[in-house]
């Protein structure tokens, strides 16, 4: 209960940030998640008679970090229904907490893309919600090979256009930096994740600070993929669990994916996490530290 | 495709699996000498995991297959 609050707490400034910048819009989205999410929890465990166990405080968590990655455009109803499937297939089908295979969040998210590929469209710029109907910074990246004009303060601090909790690195990292000085996150995954990213652009002449302030990347590898449930226990393990998100989110960046809409997946968080999830287990046995 | 039936599609594929699953995996079980009672609980918690991989495997192919024709 008491890393949940913290969690909770961890991603205040994010969300905060982004009812500033597009106001009642992103606070409907994140409440609807939350409660969406919570409610599934609550009406699965009483339809088949287990404890209610929402106390916990995971549910809410998965719905918030729902609510957060969607954009202002997405209906309401498109975040109600993909938390509830996160909760309910992604975590309480396998037994609940600590017994699912896939990060519930991320799995939802994974429904709210093939189910409503094109509501996350059109992006909508910050303070004004004027639909955005240029490219993307990650869409010009993979079109063009080269960064977009965007100034990358206004990236770094959330000042773009994008999903509602992805825009501002600067309070992502606020929020991170919470949990870490708390030592409630397990921060190799993210620090793997990001060092594969730096070696990638390094490699094939793009500017990393582009790709650590565009996207998803700072959401997904310091919120998401340290799910203590779904990802490696041991150092070892967080290591490669992190460079392949890494590997991953740069290849989808890279070649990218159309979806069954006119959404064109150039951002692949939600898969890498997912694709590194089904290999926690093998990571766990894999690096598990031998006693002398 | 529209949403209502990706969605349905995806339940449906779930469904196909967990229900497939935990039958053959059941009969498997009991093949090998395994009581009725514990067989089915075995296949059953298998049979889960199973339609959770397929759903995801299903939702991820779909998303690149259509991006192949698209």
């Amino acid at each position: 209960m008491k890393i949940m609050i913290w969690m909770l707490l961890a991603l205040t400034p994010a969300a905060a940030w982004s009812v500033y910048v597009f106001g009642i819009h992103a606070l409907v989205r994140i409440l609807t998640g939350t409660l969406s999410a919570v409610a599934a929890e609550a009406i699965f465990q009483k339809l088949t008679g287990q404890k209610i166990t929402v106390k916990d405080g995971s549910a809410a968590i998965t719905g918030t970090l729902m609510g957060m990655a969607v954009s202002i455009s997405t209906p309401v109803y498109a975040v109600a229904f993909a938390a509830a499937f996160g909760i309910v297939a992604g975590k309480q089908l396998l037994g609940g907490l600590g017994k699912n295979l896939f990060n519930p969040m991320m799995f939802g998210r994974l429904f709210y893309l093939f189910v409503f590929p094109d509501s996350i469209l059109p992006w909508r710029a910050p303070f004004t919600f004027e639909a955005v109907s240029g490219a993307t910074p990650l869409e010009i990246l993979r079109e063009t090979g080269q960064t977009a004009g965007i100034p990358l303060s206004d990236m770094f601090l959330g000042l773009i256009p994008g999903a509602i909790g992805e825009v501002s690195t600067l309070a992502l990292l606020i929020g991170f930096s919470i949990l870490v000085y708390k030592k409630f996150v397990r921060w190799r995954i993210p620090a793997a994740a990001f060092s594969a990213v730096l070696v990638l652009a390094v490699i094939s002449g793009q500017n990393p600070l582009y790709h650590f302030f565009a996207g998803s990347l700072m959401f997904g590898a310091c919120f998401m993929a340290t799910d203590p449930m779904t990802s490696p226990r041991f150092p070892k393990g967080q290591i490669f669990f992190g460079i392949g998100i890494g590997l991953i989110i740069m290849a989808m960046r890279w070649w990218g994916w159309q979806t069954p809409g006119e959404y064109e997946f150039t951002e692949g968080t939600t898969f890498a996490v997912l694709i590194m999830n089904l290999f926690t287990p093998y990571l766990n046995k894999k690096f598990k530290p031998v006693k002398k | 495709m529209n949403s209502l039936i990706r969605g349905t599609s995806v339940i449906v594929i779930m469904l196909i699996v967990g229900l497939g699953w935990s039958k053959i995996g059941a009969a498997r079980l009991r093949k090998r000498g395994v009581a009725e009672a514990e067989a089915k609980s075995q296949a059953s918690a298998q049979a889960k995991k199973f339609s959770i991989i397929a759903a995801f495997l299903y939702m991820v192919s779909m998303v690149s297959i259509a991006g192949l024709f698209m």
